[in-house]
């Protein structure tokens, strides 16, 4: 049985250890935000974090998170009102919100690593996340209303 | 490898003669009483701990496979085209470790590779290697083996059949490739480097794997680290032939074998993911330094380095190509859907966890097997860089797919030619992993 | 009657209804709190989520069966249409919230389960706000009534003297809130829906919500993993399946079942050979499993040996040939406009041109897969799911249960994606079939995107053949629009079909857009059933449906008719749209006609600087223009893309969009502009991006590492805007996607002068025509 933390908590899930993480997180631990799109790992809607970077959950098995650190777009933060979280209400991003929560764990994750994104840099992280709906143009503006307030909350120590 | 091995010791089968087997034949030595453990002091047994950790005697002398064994009691099975073989328990068990081992028979099998009773040890037991060790450090690896816990258990049965079964052919492997001694240090070179030599090329055996091997399963003294195939892995070439565009330099491999991820060469996996993880970040950090050193002396990587800057700023441009502005070419599509989220990079350097398939190896290596092995298992969160997770696309991509991407990155984030019969050697790969890691739907 | 209307009648006369429970009647005060009773699964989703949990439904004021007003003040809106991104709940209770001068933040939307009394039960066609508006002016006015004489009364003064705003009646200095009129004067007065209709409404000039940016109320809960969709439905015991498609859509017949591999896999409980009454799901099997890892991994080791059906062998190029016979045959199809003279005139033309366009299937990947979860419970059978057309999926359930509608409930959830996919409501036929054979037990069955892309019902191939009679100078004197694709709704809902002049019935969905507002003298619109097609896979009402392709013919053809005669393409279409006889447009949908198509294309010119400004070499600017979805509910749409051709890869990129629509009144702007975007950007994805084809009776591609759907970096500067009207408002779901794909092929011929006439658009087709022009 594989242990891991998620959302800030220990857990082990008693399923088979080839289980991906999306059905474990979705069946059994009861976290449907996480979504299902595409199974092969193409469009995005299934993302978490694992160790902080951004992971398709569809086709990560359980048996690699051993020791690992998951965060769903649940724990993301207690209230719901990470950055991200906040600029996707104020633009107005979600139209059938299907593939939102992988959105916003992916710009999480690029935030991370590109604090202040140019187009190129979102195209190039988000290229994997697939909106049918199509409210791509919002989540350009809304990455870099995020990109904004996070550089406020943490200035930069350089 | 094993492989090879095997093929070489049963062409020796025919050279005969009495000279040769008077050459071949060692005596037992006598069984003694298993040793105190008390006998040993602290330091020593630490020592010993390090020595094995250095050896990384833990990966071969334990079962991974079934639900796996425990810790140096054997049984580890090697998979070989006319069988599997399975490493000995080395656990000082008297009847199925090596409890009644003496000392001397355990430096003589280190030293010359022949156990206790007189037989001659396969040479995938990597004795070529061991024979470099001093006498302190075999010593040492004694007393920490003689304290650890005494496991009862049998190795399965050898599969090989008749004559590669013959020990006594082993010998005649040895007389043609084998030559035994302590590694001499050499004074050409400081201290540092003949450390890190005197590691790699004795208790850390990094030629076995890294070393391409002739016809009769040897390391190629005149090829020394040039890569090899592995485990279905390609051991990657560590000296001047290593195509990545920038230098293992000293502080990437530190990183990498240290913590399992090189800043710019990207994360340890498949069989080289434990050397870092199980092995090399418990010992202590100057041996870590010392075997950096040394391949990168190896792999001259102060001549190297001095394009690095050029070739990195290529990589950043590269890791670009397609996913930036609109793109219609299928393949690139497919790339973007499935590997840029995780692989893009922007300049001045790839981001730590985010590896750069421009500057992998993977992708300049003569064939795309590690590509495809890395593709099909993923990296677990104990592999590769720690805590992070790969996924698996066993089930995500067919080998339609993963021929695609092979192809697509090989000629748009490479200067190499491209690669051959793609679709039929990711075939190959899967063919290779039995237990499929994830059950994900398509 | 609008088409609308008629198609609801048609349905509750099918269903024994009559239209007065359809339409908005009254109900007495404290009754019918509609989900009272504890259920497992989450549905009846209630926003904002932080509203009050249950409105006292006892002592709640229900002037409709639309609104109730509880004591507390707060407002609940009844939404029966489906949320499927365009955040309808929060539009349309922004209307009768306006008409009843309601506080908005005292206002809940519930997006409601089936019930007969809501009548119609449809999301589709972009008719959302359209077909609301009246309705929720009325049940607000009627609303808004009761609580000024009621307020009046407790004020003590006269109706007359109060007014109502932002949940006040309002007298002087002195007020008295909504929620308290209701608690003190529990009020009951009912209406006729005569009276109803008689109520004053408000003029445009005092909406005070309606046309204001407004945060939708779904919003939040779709950004912190709190929205439920029909995937996230759970009940308690239920057990997981899996279909196992047959080989081909119609006609396979399960020959044999082998589990015995199946039965490896730890948590697999059986296989089912689905009987279906209602001929949704021929030649299903389908597998249980403890979980849905286990049904997938069951279900591939599951063989199954199949007779398959006729169209075994069918490819995209049969279906297109077909359609071409089709056209060519003079007689069959049925004719939506077959006006006298057409053909006279064609006769004695001077020149007669014509071309044929053709577009590849289309599949939906809505990103949230099929899926359904079934049982039977209380006596009812309930399915719970997303669903686009409730009113269709209840009867089509009953039929493969073999019980009467009145014993199957649809639970409201909300919809990972539309589109039109979830219009059909088969892909819960299987699951309410599985409960059935486990003794109604709850089961809850997943496509995966493979499985859901194969028993998509796609957007049919089209084939189309445009003819225009010309006169001595050229001049277009009449025209014929052929259009051969399978039709989704004879196959479907055949009962709702249009008729013809001919008074042949017609799928409308197949062919509006051709009906156009351009006048070009007498005109033949052809509707062709492409029964191949419907033979080989299930036609599917896709995004904008036929006004996704029929304006590829139309419009292409248009600018190829002003190039030949040298004309510039939009002084040419302005010419034509001089908004005379059938085309002046009337009252209340379509006032103002040609003229306000005309104006739309005026303006955007202006602002993409159509033929006046100067690009770099092999970039250039197309326009296209149509009136969005219907004739008879137009949207004026017009809309211009900037591309630039790559000559040595053939690779088309654009570079811009801009749009200009008059949809009348604007009742969200942000989200309208959101659905436009995002139809825009469908419709660049069809241009350039997406589509497949038929081979071997099923669709090539099966997920995304062959269907590419637009993605992010490939998305274009956008710009689009609304022109200010007080006409009613048309719908936006759809009209953003009509002039994209012909805009782009105009432009393609502007830059290079290659003409293209098959969607999607793929280099390779650029590249044949730039050699087969360089040879020229
Ligand atoms: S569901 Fe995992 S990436 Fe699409
Ligand atoms: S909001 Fe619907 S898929 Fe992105």
């Amino acid at each position: 049985m594989v242990k891991f933390k998620l959302n800030g908590r220990d857990v082990s899930v008693d399923v088979p250890d080839d289980t991906p993480l999306l059905w474990a997180l979705r069946d059994d631990l009861d976290l449907t935000g996480t979504k299902f799109g595409c199974g092969v790992g193409q469009c995005g809607a299934c993302t978490v974090l694992v160790g902080g970077r951004a992971t398709r959950s569809c086709i990560t098995p359980l048996s690699s998170l051993e020791g690992a650190d998951v965060t769903t777009i649940e724990g993301l933060d207690p209230n719901g009102k990470h950055a991200v979280q906040e600029a996707w209400k104020d633009i107005q991003v979600p139209q059938c919100g299907y593939c939102q929560s992988g959105q916003i764990m992916q710009a999480v994750s690029l935030l991370k690593d590109y604090p202040d994104p140019t187009d190129e840099e979102i195209d190039g992280v988000m290229g994997g996340s697939l909106c049918r709906c199509m409210t791509y143009v919002r989540i350009r503006k809304a990455i870099k209303k995020a990109a904004a307030a996070l550089r406020k909350e943490e200035p930069s120590n350089g | 490898m094993i492989k090879r091995l095997l093929a070489g010791a049963a062409a020796i089968g025919a050279i005969g003669g009495l000279g040769f087997l008077y050459y071949a034949w060692y005596p037992p030595i006598e069984p003694v009483e298993a040793p105190d453990p008390g006998s040993f002091s602290a330091e020593q047994i630490e020592r010993g701990r390090i020595v094995a950790a250095e050896g990384y005697c833990a990966e071969c002398h334990t079962r991974t496979d079934g639900s796996g064994g425990p810790e140096l009691a054997g049984d580890y099975k090697m998979e070989t085209p006319f069988g599997a073989i399975y490493s000995s328990n080395i656990t000082p068990d008297l009847e199925t470790g090596i409890g009644n081992w003496s000392e001397e028979a355990f430096q003589r099998a280190m030293h010359l590779g022949v156990s206790r009773k007189g037989v001659h040890l396969i040479p995938a037991f990597p004795f070529d290697h061991f024979t470099k060790m001093t006498e302190q450090d075999v010593s040492d690896l004694y007393a920490y083996l003689m304290t650890r816990p005494a496991v009862h258990m049998t190795h399965r049965t050898n599969e090989l059949p008749f004559p590669l079964s013959l020990r006594i052919l082993q010998a005649g492997w040895k007389l043609l490739y084998f030559t035994p001694g302590v590694y001499k240090p050499d004074p050409r070179h400081d201290a540092l480097w003949n450390r890190g030599a005197y590691l790699s090329e004795g208790n850390a055996h990094c030629g076995a794997c890294h070393t391409p091997r002739d016809f009769m399963g040897a390391e190629k003294k005149s090829a020394p680290y040039d890569g090899a195939v592995v485990d279905n892995w390609i051991a990657p070439p560590l000296n001047e032939h290593n195509p990545t565009p920038t230098t293992w330099t000293e502080d990437e491999l530190f990183q990498y074998l240290r913590f399992g991820v090189a800043p710019l060469h990207g994360p340890a996996g498949g069989p080289m993911s434990p050397v870092p993880h199980r092995f090399l970040s418990t010992v202590p950090e100057e041996d870590v330094h010392a075997i950096a050193h040394y391949f990168a002396d190896v792999d001259h990587a102060a001549e190297r380095e001095k394009h690095d800057k050029a070739a990195l700023a290529l990589a950043m441009e590269q890791s670009k190509t397609d996913l930036i502005g609109p793109s219609v070419d299928p393949d690139a599509k497919l790339y973007q859907g499935a590997c840029a989220a995780c692989h893009y990079n922007a300049a001045p350097s790839p981001v730590l966890g985010r590896p750069d398939l421009a500057l992998n190896n993977a992708l300049w290596l003569s064939e795309p097997t590690n590509l495809y092995q890395v593709i099909l298992h993923g990296l677990t969160a104990e592999e590769g860089q720690t805590g992070v997770a790969m996924p698996s696309f066993y089930n995500a991509l067919s080998d339609q797919d993963m021929a695609r991407i092979a192809g697509y990155l090989r000629r748009t984030r490479t200067t190499l030619p491209p690669w051959t019969d793609l679709e039929k050697k990711a075939a190959a790969v899967r063919k290779t992993i039995t237990t499929i890691p994830v059950n994900s739907s398509h | 009657m609008g088409k609308l209307e008629r198609i609801a009648a048609q349905q509750d006369r099918a269903a024994g209804r009559g239209p007065s429970r359809r339409s908005f009647l009254l109900t007495a005060a404290g009754s019918a709190f509609l989900f009272g009773f504890a259920r497992q699964g989450k549905a009846a989703q209630v926003y904002p989520q932080d509203a009050p949990a249950a409105l006292q439904e006892a002592s709640a004021f229900e002037p409709t069966i639309w609104c109730s007003i509880a004591p507390d003040g707060w407002v609940n809106v009844n939404i029966i249409r489906a949320e499927m991104g365009q955040h309808i709940g929060t539009a349309l209770a922004r209307i009768i919230a306006d008409e009843m001068e309601a506080d908005w933040n005292k206002v809940r939307i519930t997006y409601v389960d089936t019930d007969p009394k809501w009548g119609l039960m449809i999301t589709g066609g972009s008719w959302s706000v359209w077909m609301t508006w009246d309705q929720f002016r009325q049940a607000g006015a009627a609303a808004r009534t009761v609580m000024v004489e009621q307020g009046a009364k407790l004020l003590g003064v006269a109706p007359s003297a109060c007014i109502a705003r932002n949940g006040q009646v309002i007298a002087g200095s002195r007020s008295i809130g909504y929620g308290d009129i209701v608690s003190r004067a529990h009020p009951t007065k009912t209406y006729t829906p005569e009276e109803m209709a008689k109520l004053p409404l408000k003029p445009a000039s005092e909406h005070r919500l309606i046309g204001k940016d407004v945060k939708a109320l779904d919003i939040p809960s779709k950004t912190n993993g709190t929205a439920i969709y029909g995937i996230d439905a759970k009940l308690d015991g239920m057990v997981y399946a899996r279909p196992k498609l047959p080989p081909t859509r119609y006609g396979s017949k399960v020959v044999s079942v082998d589990d015995s591999e199946a039965k490896k896999v730890k948590g697999y409980i059986r296989y089912i050979v689905l009987e279906d009454p209602s001929d949704t799901v021929p030649g299903w099997v389908a597998v249980l499993a403890s979980s849905y890892p286990a049904a997938i991994r069951a279900t591939d080791a599951l063989k199954v040996v199949w007779t398959p059906g006729k169209t075994a062998n069918i490819t995209e190029q049969d279906i297109l040939d077909y359609g071409r016979k089709q056209i060519a045959n003079k007689a069959g199809g049925s004719r939506v406009f077959n006006d006298p003279g057409v053909d006279e005139t064609f006769a004695k033309a001077a020149k007669v041109v014509e071309q044929t366009y053709t577009c590849s299937s289309v599949l939906h990947y809505q990103l949230e897969p099929m899926n359904a979860l079934a049982r039977q419970h209380e006596g009812k059978w309930e399915v719970h799911c997303g669903n686009q057309w409730q009113t269709l999926f209840l009867p089509v359930i009953a039929k493969a249960l073999q019980v009467p509608e009145s014993e199957v409930v649809m639970r409201s959830y909300l919809l990972g994606g539309g589109f039109g996919r979830r219009l059909n409501g088969d892909y819960a036929v299987p699951a309410a079939l599985i409960s059935e054979a486990i003794g109604g037990k709850p089961v809850k069955l997943i496509f995966t995107r493979s499985d859901d892309v194969l028993f998509d019902s796609i957007r049919s191939p089209s084939v189309q053949t445009v003819r225009a009679a010309l006169g001595q100078d050229g001049a277009i004197t009449a025209w014929q629009h052929h259009a051969s694709a399978g039709w989704p709704t004879r196959v479907m809902a055949s009962a709702f079909m249009e008729k013809g002049e001919d008074g042949k019935p017609y799928d409308q969905f197949a062919i509006a857009g051709a009906d156009h507002w351009y006048d070009v003298g007498p005109m033949l619109v052809r509707a062709l059933d492409n029964d191949l097609a419907s033979d080989t896979f299930r036609p599917g009402w896709l995004r904008s449906v036929s006004s996704g392709w029929t304006p590829w013919a139309h419009e292409s053809f248009l600018d190829e008719i002003a190039y030949a005669r040298k004309l510039d393409p939009v002084d040419y279409r302005l010419s034509l749209l001089d908004s005379k006889g059938r085309n002046a447009g009337s009252a209340p949908n379509s006032v103002g006609g040609a003229s306000r198509q005309a104006n739309v294309l005026r303006h955007l010119v202006e602002k993409c600087g159509y033929g006046k400004v100067s690009l770099p070499a092999d970039t250039a600017i197309g326009i296209a223009t149509t009136f969005g979805q219907e004739r008879n509910m137009p949207t004026w749409t017009a809309g211009a893309v900037q591309v630039h051709v790559d000559r040595k890869t053939g690779v088309v990129t654009c570079q811009k969009i801009w749009l200009v629509l008059d949809a009348g009144t604007i009742i969200d702007p942000d989200g309208a502009a959101a659905q436009t975007e995002g139809g825009a950007l469908w419709g660049l994805s069809m241009a350039l991006f997406e589509g497949t084809e038929i081979v071997d009776g099923n669709v090539r591609d099966r997920n995304l590492n062959t269907y590419t759907p637009l993605r992010i970096a490939d998305v274009p500067e956008m710009d689009v805007e609304f022109l200010p009207s007080t006409e009613k408002p048309m719908g936006l779901g759809e009209p953003g996607v009509t002039t994209i794909a012909p805009a782009v092929g105009n432009a393609i011929f502007n830059a290079v002068g290659v003409r293209l006439r098959h969607l999607p658009i793929r280099p390779a087709d650029v590249l044949k025509g730039l050699k087969e022009k360089g040879n020229a």
